[in-house]
């Protein structure tokens, strides 16, 4: 007979609210594992689809996605010329915050030499890659925007050719795609009174320092910042060329720094995801540890408005196993059911999440055997009650 | 044939200058089919003894045997007191205990089941069981749909379950009326009687005494008086 289950139906009420307020805690542990494996899938992705084998970046600089890397713009040249680079392209990557489809929208920008150059978009879903020189792009689903749509950064406007899906930076923002010299025109264009207040400045110092009208007219233009950067140059190598030889040469001679792909992943996943890592892993446990603690109390409750019935069974020569069966069966029973609901609740939740969310199984399966051992941990002070229970207190009034 | 020898039976609590002594060398012997009862107030030892012979409580000396074994002999024997309890002992608790979630049939099945039986032969035998105790009707009742005296007749039932030699009734009378009472009373005499049951009922209720075979009375933990109503 089992005991557990006729329980069980008796306080049906206070077991299915149990579940329910469980199961909500979990399917956010379940989505956190979704968030945390969405972001290193994302951010690996970015760095994988450049397909590059080396990224080239500011010396002594983690870059370009967990620190700034500002390199010229020809130095790709340079670094083309090295023996064992089939082919050498610069790449331009930054953060911005846009108003795009009436709203204000956080998304990353991603410059790259659109004839032939490495780092161009991925994951195309409708339209094509960017061909021509100047205003066109190409956007993530993300935003909102169709094909034939015109966005406006800043002096001009680009025309979205083509549209990507899923196509996001590590922290889940969309990728808007541009030609090489739009980019650096987007990040590093000035406001025209900007622009005549800082003339206005230079001039003043020039005249400050003796040099006279005409000559400072000349100088002007070479005091005036430029755009003339970029933030990596990500390298193809030749068939059987040694990768590690290449990065010395670049290392010693012009003065770079260099990451394999490898390193760069591991620079993204031990930097910028790390923290994250660490703070999801907080919460989940957290949440872990909140689940077990209600489980418990629960179980408890409940063993505890059946102990006299415990102690009858005990009078009647029921043997400890039947009681200890009966309280872990409950436990077990509350925390599958609240791991199932969960496991559904993900499911619904998951197509209306507003970040990627990767789910491994491996994940999963560790959050549910880590559940089920503190299902039977939580049900352990209420069998230490029951087993400590006289069975004289079945008798007497 | 004797089902209960108590012999020079005692118990003291706490030692030295502290030790109580709830129950003073004390000894009886209770027949199959005889219905006994143990009287007296509280506090004589009722409880100490009714504990002794259940095997929950150790006492202190003495001998006790129960349906030809000696479980106690200055001290435990050894039986799995668990195990005896299901074969030998049935259970009637003032207060009925019967398991709140459990029907009236599944409450006399568990003891079966406990004790052995499979679930098909459990149940059969349990709704047997509630006919004889003119239950049946009430089988798949949950206790708390019972009345007072239906559930004291389940937990008789549950007592009965595995045909023990001896029957233990801690006030099996005191929550009922007169009239229910009565007739709790005449089913445990028609028990002892047809089922060569012992049966031995520690009670208050004076109103019973009458329907007893033997009457041992308890007083500071003696066993003082020995009343035999004709």
């Amino acid at each position: 007979m089992d005991l557990a289950l006729k329980d069980i139906r008796r306080h049906l009420g206070k077991f299915i609210a149990t579940i329910a307020g469980v199961a909500m805690l979990l399917a956010i542990v379940l989505v956190m594992n979704g968030i945390y494996q969405g972001n290193v899938a994302d951010g690996v992705w970015l760095i994988d689809n450049t397909r590059a084998d080396l990224w080239v970046v500011e010396r002594a600089r983690g870059g370009p996605f967990n620190e700034s890397s500002r390199i010229p713009s020809d130095a790709w040249k340079s670094v083309a010329a090295t023996p064992g680079v089939a082919r050498a392209s610069p790449l331009v990557i930054y953060g911005g915050q846009r108003d795009i489809g009436g709203r204000s929208q956080q998304l990353t920008f991603i410059g790259y030499d659109v004839f032939g150059g490495l780092g161009g978009p991925g994951r195309i879903v409708q339209g094509r890659s960017i061909e021509a020189p100047h205003y066109e792009m190409v956007a993530d689903g993300k935003l909102g925007l169709a094909l034939g749509d015109v966005v406006s950064f800043g002096t001009h406007a680009y025309t979205v050719v083509g549209l990507t899906q899923g196509a996001v930076d590590s922290g889940g923002s969309p990728l808007i795609y541009l030609s090489l010299p739009d980019s650096q025109e987007v990040q590093f264009q000035q406001d025209n009174r900007a622009l005549v207040a800082a003339r206005a400045a230079n001039l003043n110092r020039l005249e400050r320092a003796g040099y006279g009208a005409e000559q400072a007219a000349r100088l002007l233009p070479l005091l005036s910042s430029t755009g003339d950067s970029v933030n990596a140059v990500l390298v193809r190598l030749a068939p059987g060329a040694d990768g590690a030889a290449v990065a010395r040469h670049v290392r010693d001679w012009l003065y770079f720094n260099v990451f394999t792909t490898d390193e760069e992943r591991s620079l993204m996943l031990e930097g910028k995801l790390s923290k994250m890592s660490a703070v999801l892993g907080l919460f989940r446990t957290l949440l872990v540890i909140v689940a077990i603690v209600i489980i418990a109390l629960i179980v408890y409750v409940l063993t505890i408005e059946k102990i006299r019935s415990i102690a009858t069974l005990k009078l009647i020569g029921a043997p400890n196993w039947v009681i200890v069966r009966l309280i872990l069966e409950q436990s077990l029973a509350l925390t599958l059911a609240s791991f199932a609901l969960a496991y559904g609740l993900r499911a619904l939740i998951a197509p209306n999440f507003p970040r990627t969310l990767a789910f491994v199984a491996q994940d999963t399966a560790i959050t549910f055997a880590v559940m089920l051992v503190g299902g039977v941990v939580a049900s352990l002070m209420a069998i230490w009650h029951a087993l400590r229970t006289p069975p004289q207190l079945a008798l007497g009034g | 044939m004797a089902v209960v020898e108590v012999e020079n039976v005692s118990k003291t609590f706490g030692s030295g200058e502290l030790a109580v002594q709830a129950l003073k060398p004390c000894s009886f012997v209770v027949q199959e089919g005889e219905l006994a009862a143990l009287i007296g107030p509280s506090g004589s030892g009722k409880s100490t003894l009714l504990l002794s012979i259940s095997l929950i409580l150790e006492p202190t000396a003495g001998r006790i045997v129960i349906n030809g074994q000696k479980v106690y002999d200055d001290g435990w024997t050894g039986v799995d007191e668990r195990a005896f309890r299901r074969r030998n002992i049935g259970f009637i608790f003032q207060q009925h205990n019967l398991i709140p979630f459990l029907t009236a049939q599944e409450n006399v099945a568990l003891a079966m089941q406990l004790n052995g039986a499979n679930r098909r032969d459990a149940g059969r035998r349990a709704r047997e069981l509630l006919g004889y105790l003119e239950i049946a009707h009430r089988a798949d009742s949950l206790p708390a749909n019972l009345s007072g005296g239906e559930q004291q007749r389940v937990a008789i039932g549950r007592a009965l379950a595995n045909e023990p030699p001896l029957i233990l009734a801690d006030e099996p009378t005191a929550a009922l009326d007169t009239e229910r009472g009565g007739k709790v009373m005449a089913l445990l005499r028609r028990i002892a009687r047809e089922r060569r049951s012992a049966v031995i009922t520690v009670t208050h209720d004076h109103r019973m005494i009458e329907g007893f075979d033997t009457v041992y009375q308890l007083e500071d933990g003696r066993l003082t008086r020995m009343l035999s109503p004709a």
